[in-house]
């Protein structure tokens, strides 16, 4: 009687220490996103110009829905439009005027398939979709904070996203080897890559007294708060402090994801003999030991001094040998787990309740208990996040890749389908499009095909409606294509393209271009700035420059580039003068500018008429109107060719894609 | 709209967002005129506003408290002893349990009519007494200086968040058409632990990020032409490139027309800004009174006294560092807190004295908030064994003059040691919630919709600091 009664006793203080399951309203689990897909039909018209544009189920529910607000569709783009459309979409970057005529001049009645296909296959697709998801999972090569000391081998996660994107890797697939790689694969090199993205948030070292916990528990919040903006598109990082104030997210629901990554220790796997490595060692380490003691030194120097040690240090840099090739990784290790408890206001050391793991409550019948131990525990985690019934990945990756074709989103939220986040603008075609993704077995492409072949997509964006910009002006309702600017990427990559100075090597370590001294004066370690040595490397795509926390090149700052510092699910697109210096003034374009020249007088055999056309096709895929025409050659005839194509790479025409 | 696109993209909906809807309204008489507004053009603020401009004096590395505006007497008594218990604890980044407290070598003296206390080591600083708010009860979450710098600028403790210069400029737009509206101006000695990212615009568009003024004769990245290019050939260049642009656009267009108008105004910046940097325009006894042309002060003058010249042109928001490089070319005085003091002092103290008089005889003290302050302050505790202090952001000291703030005041106390801020404490988010009030702007309409979460520069609701404004 008295051990039962100690027992009970035992089961009630331990019942007080650990967070209650949660109970979840009625109309919490009716939110929209929390709702099962439903099967949808595509609506079905009478009329034959409706059904004439109804030709996709995609146009089919986008008229129905342009229809109830008696707005119509716009005609379709020319087909010279469409390719560079196209092109800049799935490549990022343009077309040649080969390719254009090639297109244009096929008569087939298959040819807009077969160009789909065609780029779904070039090896730029994957460099251009990857870059989307290295956003998303504000990929970067640095630690941030005070060392921003560089991962030397991150490179390959950014080429496991390439590759995935390329090879169309089925997204269930992609999301497991991304978070539990490792446990579902442990000999599988791109399965141990992949895992390297439960380490890509920023990381904060320093010296002295270490606050271990502190930094533990910042390590697990980047970890928690990732899966929530990739995967779910819910925002579970505003439920580390207290309850969700929007969202039936509780904090104990946030703190049983976390409890998933609780044993999930960093793993490096060397790719390197033990010799190499000891090798290696014993180089760096009286080079460090040497670099270090001059620091010292630089404290205590005046400026003129310090800049003497300081290329010095740089040189010593320069001298190291490349560390042998590494993998990094995670491993999950049960028996070193941190504890995790609720966190009162998200601080590590107001510790509450105790939680095991369990993903959000909302999402689970009433009362679903934690899980018992696991010794794969984000296998686990990534199993429930894939599982065809969750309600939220396919909705929410299907809507990322609608907002990468169509400059917004079904949900102009990608990142969070809670409360506050925007409603879906076409629910059923959300659904239809997230099954269809599903039933493919997780295509990517198959979505990219649905949409690119859609009228929708292929309408014109040079509309002019007052009726339609009266009632929609952020074209939510899709009564035309929204014409966009380039992005930074699209942008740097075309220019080298025209200039002709594009290098198309793929994969690799990452390279760092020659700058100005001032931007690496602002670094505070700048010989961490080690130029890579081969010029050609200078030229290739920015998805292999290196993403340094702490410096981003001006060019890819002022056009909107994020920072790889939190997760960003859609880019600002800003217009101000910094950018115009930047195109006009900077280094990097007026360099493009002069070779852009070369590359037109050589083309045109210097005939001015034929400059002007050739320029216009090259940059902007299509011929000058009349008075382009005419502005351009009194410019062309009066001007030094690198005047006349810096002003082309200045273009509008250029920097917009209709 | 929905706020999580609540960036501007074209006149339309910059008149709609900026006034409330009613901008609309003017939307086509505007269009009219044929007139294309600049995302940076000035906003109204969401109150009356006391100031329209802020130059932050960052003391970076953390400035003592115990050394400057906060006089412990007690902790001279104590000099040598381990501190008494009844003071609680601290959490050190190197000071280890066993350290002694640290008596200061600085004598307090009463300074103007207020009678406010500052020490021997500004004794420019301290002629201008009657003018300050001095915060003597600041403190800050973290004790290493990069998550400190990023709170202090930023709100977080972790990068990726708009700095206070980011997010005013957001709010207010900026008054010039020829200045970048938001400038940092760095130290020429090196960088700091946060690195760029603490003056940053984070989530926010690109159009809010600071431009970074360097020393020599290129203050500002692509302000200049390419070497080997003449004005007037590329000012032809923009000329043409601005009438094929045109001669590219059907009807209205207010998206490209945006884009050409920044040209426009890129063009009047590269021909209009190197004569507001030129401080050799100023009068001679300006740039003495600044210290320029000596030193120490000469570098910090010429920053102080350019960082008038932006005001005065409408620039909202301008950075004056002092410190950077490695940690003794900061206030950052692990080694020996006299040494590195008296030196950091040195160069800044009669700039930032000058600043505060010309902005006054001008008349423009009234509208331009100086604030002035590290990311935190420094240990009572005794670091090394040549007298440093470590970092310490328990209780530290900062002060605002002008805009609207209330000079000759002392607001907050630490305790007897200068260990822990003990009356009326002010987190950096009350000093963001006062900066932000002085402007007419409020921390809780001051927001951004960022993956779901309305973020502001104050995370956790701040405080305005009543006894100053």
């Amino acid at each position: 009687m008295r051990t039962l009664l100690a027992v009970v006793l035992c089961l009630n203080l331990v019942a007080a220490n650990i967070a209650p399951l949660g109970k979840y309203t009625a109309v919490e689990k009716r939110h929209w996103a929390f709702q099962p897909r439903s099967s949808v039909e595509p609506p079905k018209f009478e009329a034959p110009a409706d059904q004439a544009f109804a030709r996709t189920p995609i146009d089919a529910f986008v008229l129905a829905k342009l229809k109830k607000s008696e707005l119509a569709p716009s005609v379709m783009a020319s087909r010279q439009t469409l390719a560079r459309r196209v092109y800049f979409d799935l490549t990022g970057l343009p077309p040649t005027p080969q390719q254009l005529d090639a297109f244009v001049n096929d008569k087939r009645p298959d040819t807009w398939k077969r160009l789909v296909n065609q780029l779904l296959d070039s090896p730029h697709y994957g460099e251009r979709w990857g870059q989307h998801w290295l956003d998303v999972v504000r990929f970067a090569e640095t630690d941030g904070f005070e060392y921003d000391t560089h991962r030397t081998e991150a490179y390959r996660y950014r080429d496991y996203v390439i590759r995935a994107f390329q090879n169309d890797k089925p997204y269930d697939k992609f999301i497991t080897e991304q978070l539990a790689g490792d446990e579902i694969e442990t000999q599988e090199q791109e399965a141990l890559i992949a895992s390297g993205f439960n380490r890509l948030g920023p990381l904060r070292k320093n010296a002295g007294n270490q606050e271990v916990s502190s930094s533990r528990n910042e390590v697990l919040t980047e970890m928690t708060n990732a899966v929530g903006a990739a995967f779910l598109g819910v925002t579970l990082g505003c439920a580390r402090c207290h309850d969700h104030k929007f969202d039936p997210i509780r904090q104990s629901d946030y703190y049983r994801m976390q409890a998933y990554f609780a044993g999930t220790l960093e793993n490096d796997f060397p790719l390197s003999s033990r010799e190499e490595r000891v090798t290696w060692e014993a180089t760096i380490k009286p080079i460090d030991a040497k670099i270090k003691q001059m620091q010292g030194e630089m404290a205590k120097s005046d400026p003129v001094k310090k800049k003497e040690i300081e290329d010095e240090i740089l040189s010593l840099e320069k001298g190291k040998p490349a560390p042998p090739p590494t993998l990094y990784s995670v491993k999950s290790d049960m028996e070193q787990k941190s504890p995790i408890h609720l966190l009162a206001r998200g601080e590590y050391s107001a510790k509450g309740d105790a939680v095991g793991m369990r993903p959000m409550g909302v999402l689970l019948p009433e009362g679903t208990p934690e899980e018992g131990p696991l010794d794969k525990p984000r296998a686990k985690l990534a199993s429930w996040i894939a599982s065809k019934d969750n309600p939220l990945t396919a909705r929410v990756m299907v809507n990322r890749i609608w907002q990468y074709h169509f400059g917004q989103g079904i949900v102009v939220t990608p990142n969070d389908f809670g409360r506050m986040g925007g409603r879906p603008s076409h629910t059923e075609l959300l659904d239809y499009l997230a099954n269809e993704f599903v039933n493919s077995g997780y295509s990517v492409k198959h979505v990219h095909r649905l949409i690119l072949n859609s009228n929708t997509w292929m309408q014109s964006s040079e509309t002019v409606s007052a009726k339609a910009f009266e009632k929609d002006p952020e074209n939510k309702l899709y009564w035309k294509f929204s014409r966009r600017r380039l992005g930074a990427e699209e942008l740097r990559d075309s220019m080298l393209m025209l200039s002709g100075k594009l290098n198309p090597k793929q994969g690799g370590p990452s390279v760092l271009v020659p700058i100005e001294k001032e931007l690496t004066e602002a670094l505070y370690k700048p010989s961490q700035w080690q130029v890579t040595e081969d010029p050609a490397e200078h030229k290739r795509r920015s998805i292999y420059l290196i993403a340094k926390r702490n410096l981003h090149l001006p060019m890819m700052e002022v056009f909107d580039a994020p920072d790889g510092l939190v997760s960003c699910a859609r880019r600002e697109t800003s217009t101000h003068a910094p950018q115009a210096l930047e195109l006009l003034n900077g280094t990097f374009s007026n360099e493009q500018a002069e070779a852009f020249a070369a590359k037109l007088l050589k083309l045109s055999g210097g005939k001015t008429e034929r400059m002007v056309e050739q320029a216009y096709r090259l940059v902007a895929g299509r011929l000058p109107s009349l008075k382009e025409r005419q502005v351009a050659i009194e410019f062309a005839r009066t001007a030094k060719p690198r005047e006349f194509a810096l002003a082309m790479l200045n273009l509008n025409a250029f920097l917009y894609v209709n | 709209m929905s706020e999580h696109i609540r960036y501007t993209r074209n006149r339309r909906e910059f008149l709609s967002d900026a006034f409330c809807g009613f901008g609309a309204l003017a939307y086509g008489a505007l269009e009219a005129q044929g007139a294309v507004v600049n995302p940076l053009s000035p906003k109204l603020p969401h109150h009356a506003a006391k100031a329209k401009s802020i130059i932050f004096l960052f003391m970076a590395g953390g400035p003592s408290h115990m050394e400057t505006f906060d006089p412990k007497p007690l902790l001279n008594q104590l000099h040598g002893q381990k501190r008494p218990a009844e003071f609680g604890e601290a959490k050190y980044q190197f000071v280890q349990p066993n350290a002694t407290l640290l008596g200061t070598k600085r004598s307090f003296k009463k300074y103007g009519k207020s009678g406010i206390e500052v020490s021997d080591l500004l004794p420019y600083t301290a002629e201008c007494v009657d003018d300050l708010a001095i915060l003597r009860s600041c403190h800050g979450d973290m004790v290493v200086h990069s998550a400190a710098q990023y709170q202090m600028m930023t709100g977080r403790i972790i990068p990726g968040f708009p700095s206070m210069g980011a997010w005013t400029v957001y709010g207010l737009g900026t008054e010039s058409d020829n200045l970048p509206a938001y400038c940092v101006l760095p130290d020429p000695h090196g960088a700091l632990e946060a690195g760029q990212p603490m003056y940053m615009h984070g989530f926010l568009p690109a159009v809010y990020q600071p431009t970074m003024m360097r020393p020599g004769n290129k203050p500002v990245l692509n302000l200049g032409l390419p070497p080997g290019v003449q004005l007037e050939e590329r000012t032809k260049t923009i000329q043409y490139l601005k009438a094929m642009n045109r001669a590219g656009i059907q009807g209205e267009d207010t998206e490209l027309e945006a884009r050409i108008s920044a040209y426009d105004l890129a063009f009047k910046m590269q021909m209009e800004a190197p004569e507001v940097f030129d401080i050799q325009k100023e009068d001679e006894a300006t740039r003495e009174m600044y210290g320029v042309g000596k030193e120490p002060t000469d570098d910090y003058g010429r920053r102080c006294l350019l960082a008038r010249r932006l005001v005065e042109k409408g620039v909202r928001f301008v950075c004056v560092t002092s410190g950077g490089g490695p940690g003794n070319l900061q206030w950052d005085a692990h080694d020996d807190v006299e040494e590195n003091h008296l030196r950091m002092a040195k160069q800044t103290d009669q700039p930032v004295a000058a600043l505060l008089k010309d902005l006054k005889r001008r008349g423009l003290l009234d509208q331009t908030l100086v604030l002035w302050g590290g990311e935190f302050g420094r240990s009572p505790e005794s670091q090394g064994n040549k007298g440093g202090r470590d970092h310490h952001n328990l209780g530290f000291s900062m002060w605002m003059a002008g805009g609207g703030i209330k000079g000759g005041t002392v607001v907050g106390a630490t305790d007897a040691i200068g260990l822990r801020a003990v009356e009326k404490p002010q987190h950096f988010r009350d000093i963001h919630t006062t900066v932000l009030n002085q402007m007419g702007l409020n921390q809780h309409a001051l927001s951004y919709m960022h993956l779901g979460r309305k973020e502001r520069l104050t995370e956790i609701e701040g405080m305005v600091i009543k006894e100053i404004v």
